[in-house]
């Protein structure tokens, strides 16, 4: 068995977002990115982070 | 006090310094700085204009692509809407084409009314509100000056932001904890406002002054907020709470959401009234004058402010947390606490058992760590990434990594990459919608990636064509993208993009190569035009044709033709290629193929395989193939017998051999080749050597594959480096990750040969506690423990 015949695989496959529709802006892709690229700033999330206001 | 200065990126505009609330625990009014007193009202238009010029000054010198700016008080809307807007039209004005401006006030809510939201609507300010939870606990501390309760007209504001057309701008509702009230009814209160964020605060304290705890609990308000997060979680987490987001994130490996957590250095500065250019305003609760820098908007630049000696100290990180925090296992999420409750009052001299300053622990420190452990004994199983346990979810996430890469590079290319990228893009797409179809209507048998087990004899050339006859192709895409070096070439182009070098668009542009080869694997009567480069066209995975001499470039059209396909260029007869059979013009892709071996690929010919730190063999011969085939399968078989189900998950993840011409560990050698590594599937075996030494290198191989593989799609630490700690094989400490690869490794090798089992063992001690060590690189902790004591 490959893994590309595995049923995880199969699983994961059926849902995947097709190539062309992947959003690299998307924070979820970017920290994927950032493993194993560096990350431009305006690339990577940022929150507002004081503690008495939101 | 050391390291590059942190631009700030967050600031806190005191627009009004009065408030029309009297709250008992408020910490501008009711704590130890007083400075309130003697400050205007109102900000004045020159301070708005002075600030708004920094700003706009310092986004600019650290090329920040956005900032925050939080309009507060006192109670900020008591600057009128007048004076808010030209606060707004200040900053917006001063931030265009600078960088992005993110505007919020947080505001009690009181004076909220349609013509402030229409205002906030028009410059996008965004509205917090803070509300205590029910009636009853709001009326416990959030009250007028008389004692009348605000909870009506607080009720009133958030019931006005809900409305359709302010509910863009709600940021939700930010809550003070007193242990007195009951968790669940605050929670539930705030739940029912169905706000989109909810914070809770623990209220400001001091060693001096510490909180309340009417029950002499230690952990009284990790108590409280466990309660909440019980509900909140048996609910659904209808709405993200920040602080538990944020202990979730950093359990995981990811950042702190919240300044009172976590050891991210500030990025915050606070402008009075005045124009005063403070430290973050919560260090009013610990004496007076605590957050004063002496700088001011009309006289400093932020920069100023930012090298200011009690701002670097909070950009400090681990090295900015006491000793005891320093050696706590929770450190990472809880960064030893807000500030400003580790104040004491008393001289600060490293002989007093409780120094004065803020080199101490949090007053809040049980509470903290109570609080920590209590979310992750509540979550760790489901926050572990499925990738750690399970090898096929760990084969579908470097997948999908790879895939996000390629779609990475188009974004990156940005049309720079002309009509042969654009053409190999569509050509892409159009392989993967027919793997697709295909799948959809019968499961796919793919011949590609993975090493087959039928026993064969001989070097023999990979497989490329045999399931070509549509229907049933093959996702060649896919295949192609599995491939190893794949990944690096996708990580060197998207680096050369990024880096300008003078060949970026050249290496982008071997993607049609790329797309040729998924085509013909899939098997797809699709021709794909592809440049070739040097004399040679290299279909990954599948071999190289020659079409010319050394330094000729040029075009060729690539085509499934019968059982292979034909590659024609302008300057050349048109070639058949048959992908088993090696040709004078063809040179396929080898797989190593004896008796008791997986036939992994022995792939000497990818441009890009030169990524193991250490130099690649130029190519084998046939006998040096054969040769090499033979010692590798009775260093397999050796495998088998001492480490078999080691041996077997190999043989079930790997795909790709490719040789070294080397014997050493690749850290006995200069850095050599594409640094960026590879996907998951490949190793690095050195040419030379017996069976007896190619299988522990083989196996080290395979253990240090599958850790890096892991590390590139889960976060199995953090932090790497803040700590050194000692590695039995070496007298130098090291960080976690050399620590966490060399237990990793020994205890793979321990199985094979029991002299690396003590040092395995050592490893695996040291690293329990780590502080770096996220849910999931605890998980794997406790799978190598297990792993260890198998033996």
């Amino acid at each position: 068995m490959t893994h590309q015949t595995s049923a995880t695989f199969a699983t994961a496959k059926k849902n995947r977002t097709p190539l062309a529709e992947i959003d690299v802006r998307d924070a979820g892709v970017a920290k994927k990115l950032g493993r194993v690229l560096p990350m431009p700033a305006d690339r990577t999330a940022r929150v507002s982070s004081f503690n008495s206001a939101l | 006090m050391t390291g590059p200065l942190v631009p700030f990126r967050e600031i806190v505009l005191k627009v009004h310094s009065r408030c029309d609330l009297a709250c008992d625990h408020c910490y501008i009014y009711e704590h130890a700085d007083q400075s309130w007193r003697t400050r205007p009202k109102a900000i004045s238009d020159e301070a708005i204009s002075w600030t708004a010029l920094r700003l706009a000054e310092h986004a600019k010198a650290h090329a920040l692509p956005s900032v925050s700016v939080i309009l507060h008080g006192g109670e900020p809307l008591l600057a009128g809407p007048e004076r808010l807007r030209r606060v707004c039209e200040a900053l917006t004005g001063a931030l265009d084409g600078v960088a992005e401006l993110d505007l919020r006030i947080h505001t009690n809510g009181l004076q909220l009314s349609p013509r402030y939201l229409d205002l906030f609507a028009e410059f996008g300010v965004r509205v917090g509100i803070s509300l205590d939870g029910d009636k009853a606990a709001n009326d416990r501390h959030r009250r007028f000056a008389d004692g009348r309760s605000s909870h009506p007209q607080v009720l009133r504001a958030v019931g006005l932001l809900r409305q359709e057309r302010y509910r863009p701008l709600d940021l939700g509702l930010l809550c003070t904890i007193d242990v007195a009230n009951d968790p669940v009814a605050v929670y539930d209160a705030l739940a029912a406002l169905d706000p989109p964020r909810i914070d809770f605060l623990l209220p400001h304290a001091t060693w001096d002054d510490p909180p309340p705890r009417p029950d002499g609990s230690a952990t009284a308000y990790a108590d409280w907020l466990l309660t909440v997060f019980d509900r909140w979680d048996a609910g659904g987490r209808p709405m993200p709470v920040r602080l538990f987001e944020s202990v979730l994130s950093t359990l995981s490996g990811g950042p702190s959401l919240t300044e009172s957590l976590g050891l991210a250095p500030t990025d915050l500065v606070v402008v009075e009234t005045d124009g005063a250019l403070e430290q973050v305003d919560s260090l009013k609760s610990a004496y007076d004058g605590a957050a004063a820098t002496g700088f001011d908007v009309f006289s400093h630049s932020f920069d100023e402010v930012a090298a200011h000696p009690g701002v670097r100290t909070r950009q400090l990180g681990l090295a900015g947390v006491s000793e005891t925090c320093q050696r706590c296992p929770v450190v990472r999420s809880c960064g030893g606490g807000l500030y400003t409750h580790r104040y004491r009052s008393g001289p600060a001299t490293a002989a007093a058992r409780a120094p004065g300053g803020f080199d101490n622990t949090s007053v809040y420190c049980a509470d903290l760590e109570a609080l920590i452990r209590g979310i992750e004994s509540r979550t760790a199983a489901g926050l572990v990434p499925p990738a750690v346990a399970d090898t096929g979810e760990l084969l579908v996430a470097q997948h999908d990594l790879t895939r996000s890469l390629l779609a990475e590079l188009h974004a990156e290319l940005a049309g720079r990459g002309g009509d042969a990228w654009q053409e190999a893009w569509e050509l892409a797409g159009t392989v993967e919608r027919a793997a697709h179809n295909t799948a959809d209507a019968e499961p796919t048998a793919s011949p590609g990636h993975t090493a087959s087990t039928e026993p064969t004899t001989g070097t023999e050339p990979t497989t490329g064509t045999e399931n070509t006859a549509s229907p049933g192709h093959t996702d060649g895409l896919d295949e192609v993208l599995a491939h190893p070096y794949t990944r690096t070439w996708l990580i060197d182009s998207v680096a050369a993009l990024r880096a300008e070098r003078p060949d970026a668009l050249a290496t982008a542009l071997r993607f049609p190569a790329y797309v040729a080869a998924a085509v013909i694997r899939g098997g797809l009567d699709l021709p794909v035009r592809t440049g070739y480069r040097d004399g040679g066209l290299h279909l990954p995975t599948l071999g190289t044709v020659r079409l010319g001499g050394p330094g000729e470039h040029g075009e060729a059209e690539v085509r499934v033709a019968g059982k292979g396909f034909v590659v024609r260029a302008a300057t050349a007869e048109p070639l058949l290629v048959r992908p088993d059979e090696a040709t004078p013009y063809w040179r396929p892709v080898r797989r190593l193929a004896r008796d008791g071996a997986p036939g992994f690929a022995l792939d000497d010919l990818d441009p890009y395989r030169d990524c193991f730190g250490v130099p690649v063999h130029p190519g084998l011969g046939h006998d040096e193939a054969a040769d090499w085939s033979d010692r590798l399968a009775a260093a397999w078989r050796l495998l088998g017998e001492r480490v078999p189900e080691q041996t077997a998950e190999a043989a079930a993840t790997l795909s790709t051999l490719t040789p070294l011409v080397t014997t050493g560990p690749p850290a006995a050698h200069r850095r050599h080749g594409y640094a960026h590594g590879h996907g998951y599937g490949a190793l690095g075996v050195p040419l030379h050597g017996g069976a007896e030494e190619l299988a522990p290198a083989l196996l080290r191989a395979v253990r240090a594959a599958r850790l890096r593989a892991l590390t590139e799609v889960t976060d199995l630490y953090a932090l790497d480096g803040e700590w050194h700690r000692p590695a039995p094989w070496q007298e130098e400490p090291v960080p976690l990750s050399a620590l966490l690869s060399g237990a990793y490794e020994r205890v793979g090798l321990a199985a094979y040969d029991p002299r690396h089992r003590d040092q395995a063992r050592r490893a695996l001690d040291t690293l329990e506690g780590a502080a770096e060590l996220t849910v999931g690189g605890k998980s794997l902790l406790t799978t190598l423990r297990e792993e260890a004591d198998r033996g």
